[in-house]
């Protein structure tokens, strides 16, 4: 993606070769620096990515990358398309690709980085992917089901790491989105965009998640039906969900997120509160077009 | 008028036989394609194996001779070698497919589609070479069971329309669909197999919700491997047996059952199965030098005007 220089600003193409975090902007090197103070207090957040690189084949997606998500807060991470959202929140699910060559994933201090997809999955962190990817020959019931296969399959994984949020019942999902329940013996092809996001959401909280990372979960949905979705994202942090939310659309993002990172060409270049970002013109609409 | 009818029925009949083999081969197939997204040219040499093991077990089974005969074993009342041939031949499909799994398809689970094709087919080839040396390159007669639980078989039965029928061929008819039921419900009905479902259509979802569906795909692939050797030996029921069928009745067949039928749909391949099984043995019992272009054509035009299948989605594994 970012073979092209010419795309790059001049800065960023001469920090990438030495290998630091582009510091194309003051707000970027103070997000450098909090992240280093934030990564040299050791296991204090839940998660933390510290200088992650990462490649899809041999481009170079993310470059020295480090955040953190706090325990029960929402986290934003914000950038354009391309900008290597995705990969970051495929990085920490340990799914591959991408291929993480250097750096470390940390959940609750202890290294995941190279624990397997099921893994990663079966230790607290839930992934609900871009495009829902529900299972659309199955119903919604046995969607829904395939959790609580997860956990009986289970079996000495996840010992490591206490799990602090015990997954929902299908009962107490069908209360958070009703709709669902009404749909349950449909199968989930057939559902609307906006349901088959109630349902990817649904299945990843009945798991035993103490990080639920959404991956774009507004695109592509009619208005309406992203205030439900909205809605239901709040009602699972009030629960005590920890929540790392990655969009485009930085604006509804900023609306739920108590903190957010911005990141580009596979770099943060942002880290601060929603307000902070709000106030920050210049980071806005450089790196966010809004 | 009587007679139409009954040769619709006796197509439809033999249609079920062959059905069930083409349904039992693609259902293997199938789900070892969307699981694994794994695509396996030696699928047809368990028909193979499953079809000699068969020969093999049934002969040295036989009351007059062979490996019980001659030790002695028949005095104890063991007879019908088919029925013998119904219970090892799946184990042995289940056993070559755990092998098959952990030394060819394991290690190419990651390469692309054509390390894949390449390496299934040289084993493919392997195998039937190896047939070829070890027990010959002779056709054998298909072999006819002339008891089955004691009851003589041998004798053909009077149905209404079809008139007379071999009867054992009913009785393989009844054992087919009882595997194709039991596999059908074991994939519809259970946990496993519910996984494999989402599994044929994103496996790595599957692994996002912290299902460890690798320790599955052995499991899956031996027990595909177990339905092609029991088709095998379903075929050598009622065909000649040399070292050819593997490709010849049971990989293109299989692979032809999964595009009419839908890659990664286990109602697919069972219907696919039969619509094939239908078609060939209706064009056999009537026009039987078309039987093959019609087979052909009619998949052909499936894949243009239906090419995700009966059951299918166009995308495997996305």
């Amino acid at each position: 993606m970012s073979s092209d220089p010419a795309e790059r600003t001049d800065d960023a193409d001469a920090d990438a070769a030495a290998g630091t975090p582009p510091e194309g902007s003051e707000a970027a090197a103070d997000a450098a620096a909090a992240e280093r103070a934030a990564a040299a207090k050791g296991g204090d957040h839940l998660l933390s990515i510290e200088d992650v690189d990462a490649y899809y084949g041999q481009s170079h997606i993310l470059r020295d990358l480090s955040l953190h998500v706090e325990e029960g807060e929402i986290c934003a991470l914000l950038g354009r398309n391309g900008a290597g959202k995705t990969t970051t929140l495929r990085s920490i699910a340990g799914a591959r690709p991408p291929d993480v060559r250097d750096g470390v994933v940390r959940l609750k201090g202890e290294a995941i980085t190279d624990r397997s997809t099921e893994d990663v999955s079966s230790l607290g962190i839930s992934l609900v992917p871009e495009e829902r990817r529900v299972f659309p020959n199955l119903t919604v019931a046995e969607n829904l089901h395939l959790s609580d296969v997860a956990r009986n399959w289970s079996n000495v994984v996840g010992r490591a790491i206490s799990m602090d949020h015990p997954g929902m019942t299908t009962e107490e999902v069908y209360e958070v989105f009703p709709r669902l329940r009404e749909r349950a013996s449909q199968k989930a092809g057939t559902l609307s965009g906006g349901e088959q996001q109630m349902l990817a959401i649904a299945r990843a909280l009945k798991q035993d998640t103490d990080l639920l990372m959404l991956d774009e979960p507004y695109e592509g949905l009619a208005p309406q039906i992203i205030q439900t979705v909205e809605d239901a994202v709040e009602r699972i942090a009030d629960m005590g969900t920890t929540i790392l939310i990655v969009e485009q659309n930085a604006v509804a993002a900023m609306n739920v997120a108590d903190r957010a990172y911005v990141i580009d060409q596979g770099a943060i270049v942002f880290a601060g509160d929603s307000e902070e970002l709000r106030d920050d013109e210049t980071t806005r609409e450089r790196y966010l077009g809004v | 008028m009587m007679i139409l009818q009954s040769q619709i029925a006796s197509i439809l009949l033999n249609g079920l036989q062959q059905g069930a083999i083409y349904a039992l081969l693609g259902i293997g197939l199938t789900i070892i394609l969307g699981t694994m997204e794994f695509l396996n040219l030696a699928h047809g040499a368990l028909y193979l194996v499953g079809a000699y093991t068969g020969l093999i077990v049934f002969q040295e089974t036989a009351l007059t001779n062979g490996l019980l005969y001659n030790s002695g074993i028949t005095s104890i009342g063991f007879e019908g070698g088919f029925l013998a041939a119904i219970v090892l031949v799946p184990i042995v499909g289940f056993a070559v497919g755990l092998l098959m799994e952990r030394f060819v398809a394991e290690p190419f689970y990651d390469r692309p589609e054509t390390d894949q094709l390449l390496v299934t087919f040289g084993l493919a080839l392997i195998l039937e070479e190896t047939v070829k040396n070890v027990i010959g390159g002779n056709t054998f007669q298909s072999i006819a069971p002339s008891t089955v639980f004691g009851v003589n078989v041998s004798q053909p039965v009077s149905l209404p329309l079809v008139g007379l029928f071999p009867s054992w061929r009913l009785i393989i008819i009844g054992f087919a669909f009882a595997v194709i039921g039991l596999t059908y419900l074991a994939i519809e009905r259970t946990d496993f197999g519910l996984v494999v479902q989402a599994g044929t259509r994103d496996s790595e979802m599957v692994r996002l919700l912290g299902i460890k569906i690798n320790r599955s795909y052995s499991l899956v692939f031996a027990l595909g491997a177990a339905l092609a050797a029991f088709a095998g030996l379903i075929g050598a029921s009622i065909q000649t047996v040399s070292p050819q069928i593997g490709t010849t009745q049971a990989l293109v067949p299989a692979f032809l059952t999964i595009v009419v039928g839908g890659a990664g749909s286990v109602r697919g391949a069972i219907a696919g199965g039969l619509v094939l099984g239908v078609i060939l043995s209706a064009m056999t019992q009537t026009y039987s030098q078309w039987a093959q272009i019609v087979l052909y054509l009619f998949v052909a035009l499936m894949l243009i005007f239906r090419p995700e299948g009966l059951f299918g989605t166009a995308e495997v594994g996305e």
